[in-house]
Parts: structure tokens; C-alpha cells; sequence
């Protein structure tokens, strides 16, 4: 490895292809462009973002690749870095500005810790009630979900209202259902206590004892490998307590269902999306798929004729049978 | 020593005049670019027929160099393999056009022999599906350009995994074949090239051709072991086996012979299914062994354990306690040793690769930890393979090289069960001529540690350590491109002309990686 003075750049990079192993564009395309080596090879050689705009357009941004590059080098941090030098996809700028109005519009936080829903949740409100109760949590009106399209699409992030969004919620435990927005907090508040969704969940015994060892548990890739080092530990200790096979490789890096890119803003599951959830469930008999991530339950119910829970439906399960 | 220039499309000379000596300064390192010639015509022939070829910087700079990082030559242009067919209609053209064509798998080689030095790079990755799983007949059927970590991940899905791979997750299954492929288990299973049962293969004039030790068998031993010189594999049949987690030991020795004495004795009596050693200085040597089943670590246990001369850790800690306390002086070798072992030994025990007790996914751990503690962008490997007998002394004078060379080196050992029945595709490749039963391989690698240091002193340290095998009548376990320099040194000219009089006429305008041996 480099001497730890190098700075954590694409410079740094050997070649080595370990990202490769795990990154969907490239699996999806099998082309060495579209990679974060290829990107990082490419500015080597002094590629622009211009001749990049394609590749750094396809990224799925599931940050897979950050745990596994032996140069440490924060190749997702890379990409979207240079996303915000490309142009904004048109349609998804106009998703930010919306999400922003509906901010200024939101009603204050209410007090104690929160949970910040994100797009995808939100989307399924009886689903939402059902993950706010289960972890005894408020869920925020404001969850910074313009802040996180902001994130995804490399779009301008003003000062003052992130200032304003993170002073409503500092200092508080937060769960986090969007894996972008997770990331992008622990570097903004250092001091929180942040969760991701399918942690908190994965947690509460009425669920945990809920998962078998017959079902395929999709961890939601963003969140994990946001907090890998950590994570890992959780999800080994899942796998072995519950039995159950999950989508992280061999390297225990998450195969997320998804490999389109801006999965979830856009309308409806890309065809590359059946493409890779197929490919995830190619091989492998569950009876049953848990998500964590409220859009994957959806891809991956197109796919598959094996019922689709979300983490949160488990205790729903539980209470049903209980009822019964 | 004067190398004349080299016509394009023609081989030169042996460069190794009888009087020369016996390294060869940067002769392989970067050979001559191709001039170009033809290039538009050629490009224009495969557009017309459908074949994207990417001309872009960005993308040549993709391929310019190997993981050596010292060769580096830039293709003029770049295709990323997708069917066979595709292939065939770029070697064709090749051929009638005189391009050469590098072709590229996981690019791990150290010599530059996957990289193009002008010409069209050939990138296999873009085929690199599994085709068809038989769980029953234990074969898979596979894209060539797959890589290994690929393979044994939808593999496992069935509770299946290859017999032996490179310890390197990114090598592809089509590059590994061609050079040979050594695991920890090859002392039982033999390299990786052992394991395939039948290949597709497109010839350098574009034919496509199915080949086996029963089909097409004269191909099929040229192309095994054959550094890619006379055809593409697109397709390969392999011999898989159930998936099993290893149950691993680790002794450590502060004697190189002795822990080699020790590995030979437990592959010669069949002891353990994957042995190997690695060295982390000169007086700390790791001899791990590990098992697929209890019942062969039982037996292990029973007969063969106590006649190791390793320690086990704690031991050994104290052994080097008592060393390094009567000899103070020598505190900062002591530290260094200290530092790596705190570094490297967890990435071996991380506790998602194990479950009770065992390890997972060997090529993970291993590849892992490869990367992050000995990887960087210079990576200079060379190696030696030699019979059983001699193998204690091409390792203790590599050693004595790496010595001089750098202040910190690796070594990393095992051995290679040699089939009978394969004797024709070993011809002219990693296993050395006079070895019966096993070879020996062992590979030495300077621990770079941000140092930086001139591509003479890493050329003059290969051309150290390839001179051993010269002078010892050894081959090269994994080759490198070294190996134009050396080759007629170590096979002879009457092997030599033979097989190069094979490759002109299977290969008339010399295209196919052309610059690796001929
Ligand atoms: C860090 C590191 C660790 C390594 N560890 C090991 C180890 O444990 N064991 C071991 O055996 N080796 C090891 N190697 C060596 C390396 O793994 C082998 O050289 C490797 O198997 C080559 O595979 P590749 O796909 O990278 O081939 P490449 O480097 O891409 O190519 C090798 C040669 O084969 C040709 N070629 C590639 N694909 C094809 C094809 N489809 N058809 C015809 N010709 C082709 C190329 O032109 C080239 O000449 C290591 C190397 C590195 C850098
Ligand atoms: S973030 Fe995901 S899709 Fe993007 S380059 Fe990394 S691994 Fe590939
Ligand atoms: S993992 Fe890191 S060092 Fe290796 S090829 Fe990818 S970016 Fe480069």
C-alpha cells in the first residue's frame, strides 16, 4: 500500500480491480470504462469530466466499492464530486426544487429522537406508521429528502438550509432511512447518534426473531457500506443468529438489487434493475425476501413469486398470526 | 550489447548473445511500440462489421500498464471482448491487416505481458459469465475473461468452488490458464490449468475451435500453460468440487530451510490439503496448513503434527522474546516485525471471513490481505520453480538477492503436484524441465513501503533472481515476460525453434501476444 502521506485520490490507484468485483455498473455493462478503476485509470490519464459524463451518470452510487479499495481511496466521494461538475439531469433537478418547497413548508420537528423516513418509506404511509411505531419514534416532516436528491444528483446544496436542517436535528438519535442522507450526516454531525433503517429494525427482538433461516435478507447497499467496518460486525452477528442467507458477497460487500442509476428517483424499476434483482435471486430457493429498502421490495417483487416483506412487515406478520 | 531493431510483424533474434550478461536491463520491460501501420484500415473493417473500438485516452489509459506498474505501453485502440465470434472476426482482421493483439484478463501480470505496446488490447472481461452449473458431473462451463472471485460467487450458490485459483480475487479464469495458476492446495491438486477439461479457443487466423485432451488435443496443449501465443480461450470447461471452509493452523519457524523441510514432508505424505509458507523477515516464517474436513485434520493431528519443528504463536513470541532481549541492538528489527504482525495477522482472523472456527472464503482473506499489505502500484514478483530437491537452494540464494536489494522482502512458497497424464502441456512452460512428482514455486516480493525506487533497481533485481533460475536449470513458476530474455537460456534452442516454428505457422503475421515470449 501507499505510504498513508499519499492523498486518498484517484491518483493512488493501482489497478488492482477489487472495485470492480463489486460494482454493479460495471457487472450490469462488464466494460472496463464503467468502473470506478476505469474512472480513476481515466482521470489518471487525464480524462475530463466531460468524457467521464456517461460513466459518472450510470453510477448507481451504492457505495460498494469504498470498503474494498485497498488504497483507501473514497471513490464514491470521487463521483459525486465530479457529478456536481456535469449538468443536472433535467427531470430530477425539478424532484429537488419540489422536495425543497415541501421543506419550507414542513412544521417543526417534534422533540426527542427521529426518525428521518426518506423518499421511499414516505411513499408507503401505512408502512411509515407501522416503522414509527415499532421504534416508539416521531418521524420528521422535514427528513431532508431535497438534500439528499441534492446528493444523488450533484445538485447545488445552499448553506443556509442546510444549516437550518441539521440545527433541527442535532444532538438527537436519528434513524435514517435514506443510506445517502445516512452517510452524508455522519460527516455533518460528527457527535450524532445515527442509525440506518434496516439496523434499528434489525434490532427489535419482535423482529429479529421473525427471520428464518429460509429467508434471502437484503441489506440496503448505501447504509452499509457507508459504516462498513461496523456494519459488517451487525449483519455477520444477524447471519449467524437467524440463519438466513443474505445478498452481501463474498467479500461481504451488499449486492444491491438495483443497478440503474438515481435508483429511486426515477419512476418505476429500469430494465437493468430486473436485470441485476434477477441475477441477486439467480441460484437461490428462499421462501421468503425481507428488504430493508421500502423501492427494493418492489423491484424485487417482479421478479420472484416468493412473497416480498419489508423488515418492518415482519412484526406485522407476528401481530397478525398473534390476532389469529 | 547492441539489440538490433525488429522488423514489425517478424521475430528478432534471441536477444541473449552467449557472451552477454546475464541480466538483461529492461529488454522485456518495454519492447518496441508497433508503428502503426495499417491501423485505420483495420479499425475501419471492424466498425464495418459491428465491433466498437474505443480510441479515447481515457479508455487506453485504462490498460497502460499491468499490476507490475513498471511496463507501460498505451494499445491504440481497445475492444472489450463479447462473444466468440466477435473475436474470431478481430483476429481475422488482425491477420490480414498485421495489428497485433494483446490480450488482457485480470491484467495481474507483473511483466507486462498483458500490456499492449501500440496495436489493439483485447479486454476478455466483457465475457465473463457463468455459462452452466453441473452440480452433478461437478463442471462448470464459463466466459473466459471471468474472474475467479466471480466464479466462486455463484458457485457457492450451489455449495460449490473451484478445486485451485490464484490467492488474487481479480485474476480472470482464461489468463490464469495460460500461465498456470497456483493456490494453496496445489500441492494436491496441481495449478489451475490442471483443472480445465475442455476450452473454446479462436486461433490467431479466427478460427474457432473446440478443444480437450480428446478434441483438437495438439491446441489444447499448446493453448494450457501457453502464455497466450497461439489462441484466444472464450470459453472454458472446468473441474469444480464441493464447497468446504478450512480449518487452518499456523507455525512459525525462525529457519527458512527447516520450514521447507517441513512443507515437503507434509505434501510428499499427503498431510494436509493446502499448505504454503510465507515469510514475514528472514527469521519468521509462517508455515500454514490447513484441512477440509475434520477427519484429515485429525489425522494431521495424530501422525503429523509433532514432527513439525514450528511453534505456535505464543511460542513463538516468546522465542523471539528471548532473541530480541539478548540482542537489543537489534530493537528495530524486532519493531518491524511487531508492526507487520499487528497489521497483517487480523486481516487473516477478521471474524466475518470465519464461523465457528473456520475459514470461509480462503481466496478473500488471502487476496485481501495481499492487496492492503503488500499491494501498491509498483508490484515486482518474481519468481522461481524448481523440482523438489533443489528447491531449499533456489530459495536461500533469492533470498540472499532480496537481501541486497531491499530491507524488506516477502516470500511466499508452496508446491505443485505434477500430473503424468499432463506432461504434454507442460512443454515449454512454469514447470520446470527435470521435475517429477511435485515442482516447487516460490515468489519474491520486496516490501515497497512508499519507498520510491527506480525501475533499473526493480529490473536488476528480477534479472538477480531470474539468473538463478538460468543458472539452476529452474523454470518460472507464474513466467514473465522475462521469460523472451531468458528462454532460450532455460529451455534450449532445439525446444525453442520447435515451438516457435509451431506459432508461425498457427500464427503467420505474428499478432497474438506477440511480445510476451516470441
Ligand atoms: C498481487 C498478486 C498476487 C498474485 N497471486 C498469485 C497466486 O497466488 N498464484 C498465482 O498463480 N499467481 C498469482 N499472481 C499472478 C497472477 O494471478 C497470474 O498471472 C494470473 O493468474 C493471471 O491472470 P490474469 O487474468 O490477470 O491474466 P493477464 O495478466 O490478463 O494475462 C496473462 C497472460 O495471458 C494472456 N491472456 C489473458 N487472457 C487470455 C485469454 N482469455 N486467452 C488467451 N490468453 C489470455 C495475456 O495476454 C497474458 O500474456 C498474482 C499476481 C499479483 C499481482
Ligand atoms: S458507487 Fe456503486 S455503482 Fe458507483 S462506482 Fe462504486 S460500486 Fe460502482
Ligand atoms: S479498488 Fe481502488 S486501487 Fe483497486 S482498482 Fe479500484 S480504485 Fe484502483
Amino acid at each position: 500500500m501507499y505510504a498513508t502521506t499519499h492523498p486518498r485520490d484517484y491518483p493512488a490507484c493501482s489497478g488492482c480491480s477489487l472495485c470492480r468485483l463489486v460494482c454493479p455498473m460495471w457487472r450490469h455493462r462488464r466494460d472496463p470504462r464503467f468502473s470506478p478503476e476505469g474512472i480513476a485509470k481515466a482521470r489518471q490519464n487525464g480524462a475530463g469530466v466531460t468524457e467521464l459524463a456517461d460513466v459518472l451518470d450510470a453510477c448507481t452510487l451504492c457505495g460498494a466499492c469504498d470498503p474494498v479499495c485497498p488504497e483507501d481511496i473514497a471513490l464514491s466521494d470521487m463521483i459525486m464530486d465530479l457529478r456536481r461538475e456535469l449538468e443536472l439531469p433535467p427531470d430530477l433537478a425539478v424532484l429537488q426544487v419540489g422536495y425543497e418547497q415541501a421543506a419550507a413548508r414542513a412544521t417543526p420537528a417534534p422533540a426527542g429522537a427521529l426518525l428521518l423516513p426518506g423518499t421511499a418509506l414516505r411513499a408507503d404511509p401505512p408502512l411509515l406508521a407501522q416503522v414509527a411505531v415499532l421504534l416508539g419514534l416521531r418521524s420528521a416532516e422535514d427528513d431532508g429528502a431535497d438534500l439528499a436528491v441534492a446528493l444523488e444528483i450533484g445538485g447545488d446544496i445552499e448553506l443556509q438550509r442546510k444549516r437550518r436542517f441539521l440545527a433541527a436535528i442535532d444532538g438527537r438519535s436519528l434513524v435514517v432511512g435514506d443510506g445517502l442522507l445516512l452517510r452524508a450526516l455522519r460527516r455533518w454531525l460528527p457527535g450524532a447518534r445515527l442509525q440506518g433503517l434496516g439496523e434499528a429494525l434489525g434490532n427489535l427482538p419482535a423482529i429479529r426473531r421473525r427471520i428464518t433461516s429460509a429467508d434471502f435478507y437484503v441489506v440496503e447497499a448505501r447504509a452499509f457500506h457507508a459504516d462498513h467496518a461496523r456494519l459488517v460486525a451487525h449483519y455477520d452477528a444477524l447471519r449467524k443468529d437467524r440463519g438466513c442467507t443474505m445478498n452481501l458477497d463474498l467479500q461481504r460487500i451488499a449486492m444491491p438489487p438495483r443497478a440503474s442509476a438515481y435508483p429511486g428517483l426515477r419512476m418505476g424499476p429500469a430494465r437493468d434493475d430486473l436485470e441485476q434483482a434477477r441475477w441477486l435471486l439467480q441460484g437461490r430457493r428462499p421462501a421468503r425476501i425481507v428488504v430493508e429498502d421500502a423501492a427494493e421490495r418492489e423491484l424485487l417483487r417482479r421478479v420472484t413469486d416468493v412473497p416480498v416483506l419489508h423488515l418492518a412487515e415482519l412484526a406485522a406478520l407476528n401481530e397478525e398470526l398473534h390476532h389469529a | 550489447m547492441l539489440i538490433p531493431p525488429v522488423v514489425p510483424g517478424t521475430v528478432g533474434p534471441c536477444p541473449v548473445a552467449p557472451d552477454a550478461l546475464k541480466g538483461i536491463v529492461r529488454q522485456q520491460t518495454n519492447p518496441a511500440r508497433w508503428n502503426g501501420g495499417g491501423w485505420d484500415a483495420y479499425v475501419a473493417e471492424l466498425r464495418a462489421a459491428g465491433v466498437e473500438v474505443a480510441e479515447s485516452m481515457a479508455t487506453r489509459g485504462i490498460f497502460a500498464t499491468d499490476a507490475g506498474g513498471t511496463a507501460y505501453g498505451m494499445p491504440h485502440g481497445v475492444v472489450v471482448a463479447r462473444s466468440t465470434a466477435q473475436v474470431a472476426a478481430l483476429l481475422k482482421a488482425a491477420q490480414a491487416h498485421r495489428v497485433p493483439v494483446t490480450v488482457r484478463g485480470g491484467g495481474l501480470t507483473t511483466e507486462g505481458e498483458s500490456v499492449a505496446y501500440g496495436g489493439v488490447l483485447l479486454d476478455m472481461t466483457g465475457m465473463s459469465r457463468v455459462l452452466h452449473v453441473d452440480a452433478d458431473a461437478l463442471t462448470v462451463r464459463c466466459e473466459a475473461g471471468i474472474y475467479w472471485h466471480a466464479l466462486a460467487e455463484e458457485l457457492r450458490r450451489e455449495n460449490l468452488d473451484y478445486l485451485s485459483a490464484p490467492l488474487n480475487m481479480t485474476s480472470s479464469v482464461g489468463g490464469t490458464l495460460g500461465v498456470g495458476g497456483i493456490d494453496v492446495n496445489s500441492a494436491r491438486l496441481g495449478c489451475s490449468a490442471d483443472q480445465a477439461i475442455a476450452l473454446r479457443v479462436v486461433t490467431p487466423t479466427g478460427d474457432i475451435v473446440e478443444c480437450s485432451d480428446s478434441e483438437n488435443a495438439e491446441l489444447f496443449q499448446r493453448v494450457i500453460l501457453g502464455y497466450g501465443q497461439f489462441g484466444v480461450i472464450t470459453e472454458v470447461t472446468l473441474r469444480v468440487r464441493p464447497y468446504t471452509p478450512l480449518r487452518m493452523h499456523y507455525y512459525y519457524y525462525s529457519s527458512l530451510r527447516t520450514a521447507i523441510e517441513d512443507l515437503q514432508l507434509l505434501d510428499r505424505n499427503d498431510a494436509s490439503d493446502y499448505s504454503g509458507i510465507l515469510t514475514i523477515m528472514d527469521c519468521a516464517v509462517n508455515l500454514l496448513v490447513a484441512f477440509d474436513s475434520d477427519e484429515r485434520e485429525a489425522a494431521f493431528k495424530a501422525t503429523w503434527e509433532q514432527r513439525l519443528r514450528g511453534y505456535g504463536e505464543f511460542g513463538f513470541a516468546l522465542c523471539m522474546a528471548g532473541h530480541y532481549a539478548l540482542r537489543p541492538w537489534q530493537i528495530g528489527e524486532a519493531l518491524y516485525l511487531l508492526r507487520r504482525k499487528q497489521a497483517v495477522f487480523p486481516e487473516f482472523r477478521r471474524p466475518e471471513f470465519h464461523r465457528d472456527g473456520r475459514m470461509d472464503d480462503r481466496s478473500v482473506v488471502f487476496s485481501r490481505a495481499v492487496w492492503k499489505h503488500w499491494g501498491s502500484r509498483n508490484m515486482v514478483i518474481p519468481d522461481l520453480a524448481t523440482s523438489a530437491d533443489r528447491f531449499v537452494e533456489a530459495v536461500e540464494r533469492g533470498n540472499a538477492v532480496c537481501r541486497k536489494y531491499f530491507r524488506h522482502y516477502t516470500l511466499y512458497c508452496v508446491g505443485i503436484k505434477l500430473r503424468a497424464d499432463h506432461a504434454p502441456h507442460y512443454e515449454m512452460s512454469c514447470v520446470p524441465p527435470g521435475a517429477e512428482g511435485w515442482a516447487y514455486g516460490c515468489e519474491f516480493e520486496p516490501m515497497i513501503e512508499g519507498e520510491v525506487y527506480s525501475r533499473d533497481h526493480f529490473q536488476s533485481f528480477k534479472n538477480a533472481i531470474y539468473d538463478i533460475g538460468v543458472d539452476m536449470g529452474a523454470s518460472y513458476y507464474r513466467f514473465g515476460g522475462m521469460m523472451k530474455g531468458y528462454i532460450r537460456r532455460v529451455f534450449g534452442d532445439a525446444l525453442v525453434d520447435r515451438h516457435l516454428a509451431m506459432k508461425r505457422q498457427a500464427d503467420p503475421a505474428m499478432i497474438l501476444n506477440r511480445d510476451v515470449i516470441f
